[in-house]
Formats: structure tokens, sequence, C-alpha cells
């Protein structure tokens, strides 16, 4: 992964991390305040609702004060006898408004009952009790009727004329028909559930829907248990709604219904809904540019670095003039400039180095030189003197030591001559002729020249021949020259004698030589300095034939390795392809 | 005894029915005889058939001194003197009968004088002003309960019985028309109907009720005439406090017991107690030569509690002032039109 693209994915994360936290802070915050907005509209409707179903009380209230107050309930309370008003509840019922009303003399005998009229003469004894009737107003109140129980709002009045009393019991039943007649803001329904046997009863629950009854149950038990108002959010999605359970009590406080004002958060949720897809749009297009943004910023900032890294690669591949423009003062600026010093350093040192071996190698060269030359040169000097001397003392005897000496002349001139061509033939290192080489064979016919020598330094030979290995490109003659050369040196490194392998293997489409025998071994420094030219551990030899080898394995685009420690023998390996 | 089970005696009990007497009497006076005029009389029942009724009472009582001249089924009837009528011509030359008018209605057009006779319900009396000429014949309707034979459990039954408060019914929803009675036949004909026991006792009625099943419990009460649904539901409420369970329906046929009402037939109370026996499906009482062997027929009647008498109530009807003459009906509540006449001739 490119310094870049970490840069771009930093960038990105910041700014994904950044638009999201933005967008929850901004929608939380939102919504938060939508929803303190939907709790005070729910309470504002609720306590609407309550002013409706206030006024509801009023009014009956009302409406059983006008008939307490009617010359007809008058006449009914100085009367001796009910009989003949069995039936004026119904039509004063009628006439006010109310679905319920009951006459009931001070004795608690109903006179005439509307919503029950076959009761007349049983009793309503919770009348007679003890109570301000006149200042209670309107209460609930569980209801008998010919086809059950029912809950009324109710209101009672007095009739008191004579010396004798009449109650006025009115009311309304807390029916459907009851709830569907108060006036509902929009976006909200009432519910009723009558408390009018024990425990939970669908059947009870007035003005909802089927689906309701599983829903509001368990916020109906839990006002059936602890008599307060709850407010619970049921449902969920556009579909939820916000439920104010309100306990309804009787004039006994005793618990008779539930009334549920239920508030619908539709237009909220939409709201969060459209608000939460806003939000989303606005925090894409915001990462989208960040994106953006990170990209060209990332490109910016990373131009510079790109081309030090890119000048750093040439200078690896070996271009140690390479440099990085830079007109920036900044960190990068300062990085690519010592880059620069570093690099004109860097070619500075490699010419004095390259100097400094150059000497080096002269030096090297010339004290090789002088030590080759010097073997043959001291038998000449001492070949001629002899000859001078035997021609100055020894006449007789010096077409002798003339013939001696010219002998001896010539072959140490003869050694003076391959020493030179030697050095030559370093110096002249043709270009390889490639062509198909079978390694294997070339191996064979290789150790077959050397076995004479073998004999000689007991050095037992094996071979290890990859039967796949296919022919190569190489120049052959080159190439048994650097086998030549690694023999020799394996008979060199192995004076005690030993066992020299050479091993063969095939690679895609190349060739791998190994080279390895027994001898004393190299140490990290010899193995260091073993290819340099002029450079021999040996006390003979010019120190040129691993260079020859490696010069040679460099011609073929190959390489050449050593693998060596003291007392554990040497191992070259070449791999060419 | 015989004095005792006399119609006229019977009628004449009361302080209301001495107040009739003395108010005929003082209009007979007051005018005379004439001829001329038509009566305009308002029934609640509707005759749907094709020719006018000839057996029963009402219309069928013209038949002695009117002729019908008109018949619209079940709307209008039109009678005219029969000029050869055996007893003589009647005073009034016609009798229009209007059909299937609600008492309510009956009762205004009384009183904006579009009628002349009208039928008079308990809540219609009540409302009568002072002084309004009113017929009222001797309690000859026999409300009961009748239990169809899927009763079969006579305690039920019995409890029923027990449960109806008839002091209360008839005090408030019939305002003291008639007589509570727990017998067949009136205590003006018989003379014994007050030897059954009347009184409501819930509490023994839900001890014999109480552990049946409460499909046992449950009870269809039909009652066809409207009138009569309000002492219907009064009984169901009863009923309730009994333990039972009585729902009031509209249609008689198929309920487990009917609120009935039964015309006695005959100044005869043996004869009387056969026509309610057949009317109410009851076995035929043997034929009782002395009021023990009557009671003893009646009581054998009663017994099982398959009919349970409620009340006797008369026939009560609102007359115009401008009707003139007798009383119009007899005591068991034939009209007797003939001797009547109308002031100021033809309406």
């Amino acid at each position: 992964m490119t310094f870049r693209t970490r840069l771009l994915l930093i960038f990105t994360l910041a700014v994904v991390a950044s638009v999201a936290l933005v967008e929850w802070l901004v929608t939380d915050s939102t919504r938060q305040a939508f929803e303190r907005m939907e709790t005070l509209r729910a309470n504002g409707l609720v306590a609407q609702f309550r002013k409706e179903f206030d006024e509801r009380g009023q009014r009956i209230v009302r409406a059983v004060d006008g008939i307490a107050a009617s010359e007809a309930a008058v006449n009914i309370a100085i009367s001796a006898d009910y009989s003949p008003y069995y039936n004026e509840a119904a039509s004063l019922a009628s006439a006010h408004g109310l679905g319920l009303l009951e006459l009931v003399a001070g004795d608690g005998t109903i006179v005439s009952s509307a919503e029950w009229p076959a009761r007349f003469g049983y009793k309503q004894d919770w009348l007679v009790e003890p109570a301000d009737w006149e200042s209670r107003g309107a209460f609930l109140r569980r209801e008998e009727l010919p086809d059950g129980v029912t809950l009324s709002l109710a209101a009672v009045g007095t009739v008191s004329a004579g010396g004798r009393k009449l109650y006025v019991a009115g009311g309304q039943q807390l029916d459907r028909e009851f709830l569907s007649s108060l006036v509902l803001p929009e976006g909200m329904r009432v519910l009723l559930y009558r408390n009018l046997e024990p425990g939970f009863t669908p059947a009870e629950l007035v003005g909802g829907r089927a689906e309701d009854v599983p829903r509001v149950r368990p916020l109906i038990e839990q006002v059936q248990q602890r008599k307060r108002a709850i407010a619970r959010t049921l449902g969920s999605g556009s579909a939820s709604e916000t439920f104010h359970a309100l306990p309804l009590t009787g004039y006994q406080e005793d618990l008779l219904g539930v009334l549920l004002i239920s508030s619908s958060r539709r237009e909220l949720v939409e709201l969060e809904s459209a608000l939460r897809r806003t939000g989303m749009e606005v925090a894409a297009a915001g990462i989208l540019v960040g994106i953006a943004l990170s990209w060209w910023a990332t490109a910016r900032v990373t131009r510079p670095v790109r081309r030090l890294a890119e000048s750093a690669a040439r200078v690896a591949a070996g271009d140690w003039g390479a440099t990085v423009d830079s007109t920036s003062t900044d960190e990068i600026g300062q990085l690519a400039r010592a880059f620069n010093r570093m690099t004109h350093e860097l070619v500075a040192q490699r010419e004095r180095l390259v100097q400094a071996e150059r000497v080096a190698a002269w030096r090297e060269l010339a004290r090789r030189l002088a030590h080759e030359l010097k073997n043959p040169l001291f038998p000449l000097q001492i070949t001629v003197e002899n000859m001078q001397r035997a021609r100055e003392r020894y006449p007789e005897q010096f077409d002798e030591v003339f013939r001696e000496g010219a002998a001896t002349l010539l072959a140490e001139l003869a050694n003076l001559k391959q020493i030179v061509a030697r050095f030559s033939d370093f110096a002249k290192m043709p270009a390889p002729e490639m062509q198909p080489v079978s390694f294997n064979e070339l191996v064979s016919d290789t150790l077959k020249l050397f076995e004479p020598q073998f004999a000689q330094a007991r050095v037992r030979a094996n071979s290890a021949l990859d039967p796949r290995l296919r022919p190569v490109q190489a120049d052959p003659e080159q190439m048994t020259r650097v086998l030549r050369n690694l023999i020799l040196n394996a008979i060199d490194a192995m004076p005690e004698g030993g066992t020299l392998t050479v091993r063969t293997s095939a690679l895609e489409g190349g060739v791998r030589l190994e080279v390895s025998d027994t001898g004393q071994g190299l140490t990290p420094e010899e193995s260091r300095r073993l290819f340099t030219p002029y450079y021999t551990t040996k006390t003979h030899g010019t120190g040129l034939g691993l260079a020859i080898v490696q010069s040679v394995v460099s011609d073929h685009q190959g390489r050449i390795s050593v693998e060596s420690a003291p007392g554990k023998g040497t191992r070259f390996r070449i791999e060419l392809g | 005894m015989r004095l005792m089970s006399s119609p006229w005696f019977a009628v004449c009990r009361g302080e209301a029915c001495l107040a009739l007497i003395a108010l005929a009497a003082t209009a007979a006076a007051a005018t005379r005889p004439h001829y001329g005029g038509t009566l305009r009389v308002e029934i609640r029942q509707s005759f749907e058939t094709p020719d006018p009724p000839t057996a029963g009472y009402g219309m069928p009582d013209l038949a002695r001194a009117f002729a019908i001249a008109s018949w619209e089924a079940g709307r209008r009837a039109v009678y005219a003197a029969d000029e050869n009528a055996s007893g003589g011509r009647p005073f009034l030359d016609a009798v229009e009968i209007e059909m299937a008018r609600p008492l309510r209605d009956q009762s205004i057009d009384l009183e904006l004088g579009k009628a002349d006779v009208v039928e008079l319900g308990p809540s219609e009396l009540r409302r009568q002003p002072a002084g309004r000429k009113v017929w009222a014949s001797a309690p000859v309707r026999l409300m009961a309960l009748v239990f169809s034979t899927r009763v079969e459990d006579a305690r039920i039954r019995e409890a029923m019985a027990l449960a109806v408060d008839r002091a209360a019914i008839h005090n408030v929803l019939l305002q003291r028309q008639g007589e509570v009675s727990a017998a067949l036949l009136p205590q003006w004909l018989s003379g014994y109907a007050f030897l059954f026991p009347t009184a409501a006792d819930a509490a023994r009625a839900r001890t014999l009720v109480v552990g049946l099943p409460a499909a046992a419990r449950a009870i269809s009460l039909g009652v066809e005439d409207a009138a009569a649904r309000p002492i219907a539901e009064r009984i169901a409420l009863n009923a309730r406090d009994a333990g039972l369970s009585v729902s009031v329906a509209a249609q008689a046929a198929g309920a487990d017991a009917r609120l009935v009402e039964v015309r006695i037939g005959s100044s005869d109370p043996a004869l009387a107690l056969a026509g309610i026996a057949a009317s109410m499906g009851l076995p035929e009482p043997p034929r009782a030569g002395s009021p023990e062997a009557l009671y003893a027929a009646e009581r054998a009647l009663l017994e099982g509690f398959r009919v349970i008498p409620l009340f006797h109530l008369p026939d009560v009807y609102g007359v115009n002032p401008r009707v003139k003459g007798r009383p119009g009906i007899t005591p068991l509540g034939e009209w007797r039109f003939e001797n009547l006449w109308v002031e100021g001739g033809r309406p």
C-alpha cells in the first residue's frame, strides 16, 4: 500500500468519522428537539381533551341541575304518590340531552329510571349516603343496565320541596358514541377501558381497533396496578402512537376506567425520517467532497515524497547523480535538499573510492607484476652471472654452462611470456558468443580432462547432473574456462586431497552450476574479496582466475556467489538464464 | 256469595265506579235522547280479515243494532243504524270505527274532539283531565304468564311465580287499574281469588333455582303487545333478583314463556274458567257445581305453575262529553251503543 493510499485512507476515515459524528449530533439534537415539541403537543392535546372531558362533565351537571330545578321535578318531589311519574325520567332525560337519568325518592327508592324503566321501586342506597352532591360535580359511576354494566359520567342534583327530597341522578354513558362525540384534535384518538370486571377484559375496550387490544393491554394493567397516569409510546415507525393512560376514578376513588388518549407520531416519524434522509445525503455528499479533497491533498502532499522515492530508487539502481527538485521550505523541502546533498556526496565519495580503488589496483598489479616478474628475473640474473663467471674463470666449461644457461634463460623467458599473456587475456576478455550449450556434457568433458590431476592431488571428483537440464544459451569456451578455473581453484584448496563435487540443476529457462570442495574453506573477509582482481590467497597465481570467472558470468547476465566457512569447504554457485 | 259474584256489584264496588254512575245519571238527566249523529270510535286492535269480525267482543257486539256499511280491513269500519233492529232503531245514525290507533293517539284525538270513544291505557287514564267521562268494565281481562312445554322444570316456573312483584306493577305500570291476582277467575266472579297468594318472595324463589345450570335459568319471555312490554321488562327484572335470566322478546312464538291476556268470556264462573283453560292450553276443568269444586278445579289448573295469573284488568274507555246516554259498555266489556246519542247531531 502506497503512502498516498494510506494517507488517503486516513483522510477518508477521518472525513467519514467526522461527518458521521456531526450527522449523529445534528440528528440526535434535532430529534430530541422534535421529541420535546411532540411531548408538548401531546400534553397540550391531553390538556385539551381533559378540558373537553371536564366540559362534558359540566354539561351533565348543568343538565342535572336544570332537571332538579324544573317544575316537573318539584312536582314529583312533593307528590304523595310517585307512581304516576314512573315514566318521567325518560322524557326529562330526552329533553335535557341526557342518556341516563333516574329520579330517586328521599329514601333511595327509584321513582323513575330512563335507562331502565322497569327498575322503579328499587333502591339506590348510594344516593342517600351523606354526600355533598351539589359541590361534587360530575363523577364516574358504574351503571347497571338491562343488558349489562356500563360506565357513566354522572352528576347528582337534589330537589327539596315541602319537606321531601328527590334525587336527580343523570349522566351519559361512556361508550363509543360518547367518545366519538368528543371534539378531538387532528391525529388524536381516544380509547376507553371500562374497568368493570376483575383483570383485563378485551371487550371492555371501547373505541379501539382489534389490533389495539394486545398493544394497550400492558399499559392498562399498569394503570390498574399503580392507579396513576402513565404515558408510553407503542408501536414502531410511522404507525407508532404515544398513549397517555389516565385513570378514571369514581366518587369513592375506585378505579372505574382507564382513558387512553393516543397521539399519532406519524408526522414526527416522517419528519425524523426526512431529516435522517437529508442528513444521510448531506453526509454522503460531504464524504464524497472530503474524499475528493483528500485525493487532491494527498497528491499534493505526497508528490515530493514520491519524487524523493523515485530519486532514491534511481540511486539504488546506480544513478547516483539523481536529484529531487524542491522549492518548498517545509520539512519535505528540507528532506529533498538533504537528499540532493547526500547524492552529491555519494557521487563524490564514489569517485574518490573509484580513484582509490584504481590506485590500489594499480599498486596491487604492480606488486603482482613485480612479484611475478621477480621470480623469473632472479634465475635470469643468476644464469647470466654464471655465464659471465664461466667465461671469465672457466672458459673450457663455458659452452656447457652456456648451453645450460641458455636453456634456463629460454625457460624463464617463456615463463615471463606466459605471465604477460595471462595479464593480456584478462585485459582483452572477448564478448561471449552465445549458442545452446549442454552443461551436463560440458561438466563431464571438463572433469575428464582433469582426471590425471585429480589422481595426482588425491582428489575424488563427483558429478550430480540434472537429467532434466536443457541446453542453455552460453559461450561454451568461456564457460569451459569458468569451470576449469573453479576446478583448479578447488584442487588448490585441497592440498591434502578431498572431494570435488560438480552439480547441475535445471532452472526455469536456465541452469544452476555448483562446484564445491572439502578444502580448508575461507574466512568472511576472504569470501568478500575473493572476486577482486589480482587478489589471491595462494602463494602462486595471478589472482585473476576468479575475477575472470566473475567477468564471464557477468557477461552472460548471470550471478555467482560463494558459500564458505573455515574448515568446512567452499561452494561456488553460478546461475544463468 | 251470589251477590258478591254479580258483575254490577263488582263494578260498583269502587269509589270510581260510583262516580261514573253518578256522572252518567247527571248526563242523562241533563239531555234528552234524540236520533242522529255518528259515534266516532278508535280502537287499538286491527282486524285484517276481509269481512268484519262476527265473534268476540267490541265490533261484533254492534251487530245487535247496526249493520256494516263500509269495511276497510285493518283501517276503518262504518256501521249504520239498523232500522229493523230487534230492540228498535238505535239513536245513532252510524258508528265509525278507526282501527290500529295507538293508545296515545287515541287519547290525543279524544282531547282534540276528533274521537268520541277511545280506549285508555293506564298511562292515558292518568293523564285524563278531571271530570272526563270514563267507561270501565269489570276486570275481565286476565293477564298471565304462560309457560311452554319446553320449560319442564317446575322449580323454574314456581320461582318465576314467586319472583314477580305484582303490587309494584299494579301500582306503577297499571296505575292501580284492575286487581292483583294469582287466580284465573277474578274475585268479582269467583269470590275466592284472594285465596291464591300474590305476594312476591324473591328469597324463596332464589332457593328454588340455586344450583340449576345457567342454561336452565335462562328464559325468553315473549310479549307481542307493545303496551305490555314494560310489564314484561319488570317481570324480567324481578326474575333476575331470583336468579333467573329472562330476556324479553317481541315475538311470542318460540318463546319459553308468554305474557298473554285472556278475556273472561262468560259471567258464569265455571264457563269462564273453562274458557280461560281452553285459551291457555290447560286441561279442561271438571264441571263444578259449587264454589268449593270450582276452587278445587282452578287450583288444579294452576298446579305446576304452567300458568301464572298476574292481574285482572278492566276495559276502560274515555268518552267525549257530547256522548250521552248510559255507559256504552257492559260490566263484561260488551259494546252497547244502541242507546247512546250525541249532542250536536252530525259532527
